[in-house]
């Protein structure tokens, strides 16, 4: 009855469907990404001969160790439309507490050695997700149950924490399950391939699996996209945007240990600024801030091409200073070249 | 008609704040039933498609689905029990795929041990999306595309055909016409004939009064909230249409006309 004039065109070939699989492979953000990344490793290199060096690639993927699992979660909350400020401070404290915990609970020495540093790490890394977890849901609560804006929601637990860990710490680190050999032989610091770097990486991949193949991502970008056509569609978005935030929170904890680890210490300032760090590598990565948009592929080469920006401009003999600027920057280039590119019509 | 009444509607009222968008509203629809909803702006239409659909819980009033009593806590209760609802202003997740959209809330997971881990069957959901709008009588591009690359009236056949798809007894199409050209819009009412052959009750709003007068059994007339006329399609002309939708023709709100 109905197979008059139809709404439109037929479904593509299989063929021409291959081909514009190619082409959207060759036009995809990641590609493009990894283009600007080597560029940018050629200039540092022109301008630096010692940037090719594996101290230098040792470095870069040090910070992006750390800054990546909060991106990681970063990425699922922007892509289901909201923001989370709290992750760097979240760094913090979760360093703090779990540091805290292993001195003073577990009365760890710093001297301590061999299977005993071992458990105090393990418990450690137990108390600071669990202290992420925490704080995501307490946002997941401003933000479902009271309903403020997560902008502002997770700004206040950002500063919640970011006070709560100097009072824990009386504002100087705390160092506890120090043993040197233990924290060099995982520490990323000392080993590129270092346990705790895969262990990122691992994180890193299931996560991204997840957001692209499974109905908990889907649901993140269908939130993201048009929430109100989401929850027509049965979707429970508070309880899912609950566990999003959670997510991110356990991620900045989890975060915060690889950073104890790095630092042997728990200090209150050591995530300080991670977050714009974290926006910066998520935005060059293609994800909109509108939410709805991007692949996890994306933020983790943004990830990398922050990190080679900051440390080849310091090599090139730019003050540390300028970092943060850099950041800021980056931030603005790339939410532009997002508005072209849609602008493009893309 | 012959049928039984599938789902109906008592003396349903409902007010935001100080206004009430709807008092005492009472509707009957039997299975393989096409009902045009119509009325003014304002006059109450979406607010008793909100009731209807498990969005809104009424004021006062009860619902009852074959013949039985229900309440629904949320829009997915409806769901669940069979009623499909096309919003008017919700439309689809523009980011997502065509069979993304079709699919969204019910998906199919991946067999055994992947599946329960949350993993998504996807190619299995995008061949299948295409045969069930083929079946229903809609042709979009490729369901792998996000609907974001459709023109308005690919999209609205896909939220239609979503809604086609998935009900199993009553559909609720609100305005599914607007902004459609004429070509577009002579697809949904094709769409809806589809519907009604598959024994399906259809509530249909529109302001296209000829669409109204062309696919619908019944027509429904709301003005300020209230049921003013409720008669078989044939006893309107677009004339008298339009004069019950204005109140024109009778100075007051009158009772509902009998049958
Ligand atoms: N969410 C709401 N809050 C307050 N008033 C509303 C709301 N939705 C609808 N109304 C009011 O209820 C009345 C009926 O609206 P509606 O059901 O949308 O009419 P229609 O769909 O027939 O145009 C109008 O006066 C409208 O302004
Ligand atoms: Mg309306």
């Amino acid at each position: 009855m109905t197979d008059s004039t139809h709404t439109t065109l037929a479904t593509p070939r299989p063929a021409a469907d291959r081909a514009a699989a190619v082409r959207d492979f060759l036009t995809a953000q990641s590609t493009l990404l990894l283009g600007v990344l080597a560029v940018l490793a050629i200039i540092f290199t022109i301008l630096e001969p010692k940037f090719l060096s594996v101290p230098t690639a040792s470095n870069i993927l040090t910070d992006w160790g750390s800054v990546v699992l909060i991106a990681v979660g970063q990425t699922f909350v922007i892509i289901s439309g909201g923001i989370d400020l709290s992750v760097g401070a979240v760094i913090g404290l979760s360093g703090v507490v779990a540091a805290w915990t292993m001195a003073n609970v577990l009365d760890l020495e710093q001297t301590v050695k061999g299977p005993d540093a071992w458990f105090g790490l393990f418990i450690g890394t137990l108390v600071s997700v669990g202290v992420g977890l925490l704080v995501g849901l307490i946002n997941a609560f401003l933000i479902n149950i009271l309903k403020i804006v997560p902008f502002i929601a997770t700004l206040s637990t950002m500063g919640a924490a970011l006070g709560l860990s100097v009072v824990i710490s009386e504002g100087a680190p705390i160092g506890s399950a120090n043993d040197f050999a233990l924290i060099s032989a995982i520490s990323p610091q000392s080993n590129p391939l270092s346990p705790a770097l895969i262990l990122v990486i691992l994180v890193v991949t299931v996560l991204g699996l997840y957001l692209h193949k499974s109905k908990f991502g889907l649901y993140t970008y269908a939130i993201g996209s048009n929430a109100f056509a989401a929850r027509a569609a049965g979707i429970n978005v508070a309880r899912h945007l609950t566990w999003v935030y959670a997510l991110s929170g356990a991620l900045a904890g989890l975060a915060g240990m690889y950073v104890y680890i790095r630092l042997g210490a728990g200090s209150p300032s050591s995530g300080t600024g991670r977050e714009l760090d974290a926006i910066a590598a998520v935005v060059i990565g293609g994800v909109s801030l509108m939410g709805g948009v991007g692949r996890m592929l994306g933020v983790i080469i943004g990830a990398l091409i922050l990190f080679t920006v900051q440390s080849g401009l310091i090599m090139i003999g730019v003050e540390p200073d300028w970092k943060k600027v850099v950041v800021a920057v980056l931030i603005a280039a790339a939410v532009a070249a997002q508005v072209l590119q849609k602008k493009d019509g893309r | 008609m012959g049928a039984e009444v599938i789902y109906e509607v008592r003396d349903a009222s409902k007010s935001y704040g100080s206004v009430k968008a709807l008092s005492g509203a009472s509707l009957k629809l039997h299975a393989g039933e096409v009902i045009g909803l119509v009325g003014d702006n304002g006059a109450g239409k979406s607010t008793l498609v909100k009731v209807l659909s498990g969005a809104h819980q009424p004021s006062e009033g009860t619902i009852l689905l074959d013949g039985e009593e229900r309440t629904w806590g949320s829009p997915r209760e409806a769901l669940e029990a069979g009623i499909e609802t096309l919003y008017q202003d919700s439309g689809l997740a523009p980011h997502l795929t065509v069979s993304q959209n079709l699919f969204l809330g019910r998906e199919q997971m991946m067999p055994g041990i992947l599946g329960k881990l949350g993993f998504l069957a996807r190619k299995r959901m995008e061949v299948q999306g295409h045969d069930d709008l083929e079946r229903v009588g809609i042709a979009v591009p490729a369901s792998n595309r996000p609907v974001s690359a459709l023109s308005g009236g690919q999209r609205q056949a896909v939220a239609i055909g979503r809604a086609v798809s998935w009900a199993r007894k009553v559909i609720i199409l609100d305005e599914p016409t607007n902004h459609l050209g004429a070509r577009q819009a002579g697809e949904v009412l094709n769409v809806i004939r589809a519907a009604k052959a598959k024994g399906l009750g259809v509530i249909f709003i529109s302001h296209t009064l000829p669409h109204v007068l062309e696919v619908t059994d019944r027509i429904v007339v709301l003005r300020l909230g209230r049921i003013v006329r409720d008669a078989p399609t044939s006893q309107f002309t677009p004339d008298s249409l339009i004069a019950a939708i204005t109140g024109s023709a009778d100075a007051e709100p009158g009772p509902t006309s009998a049958e």
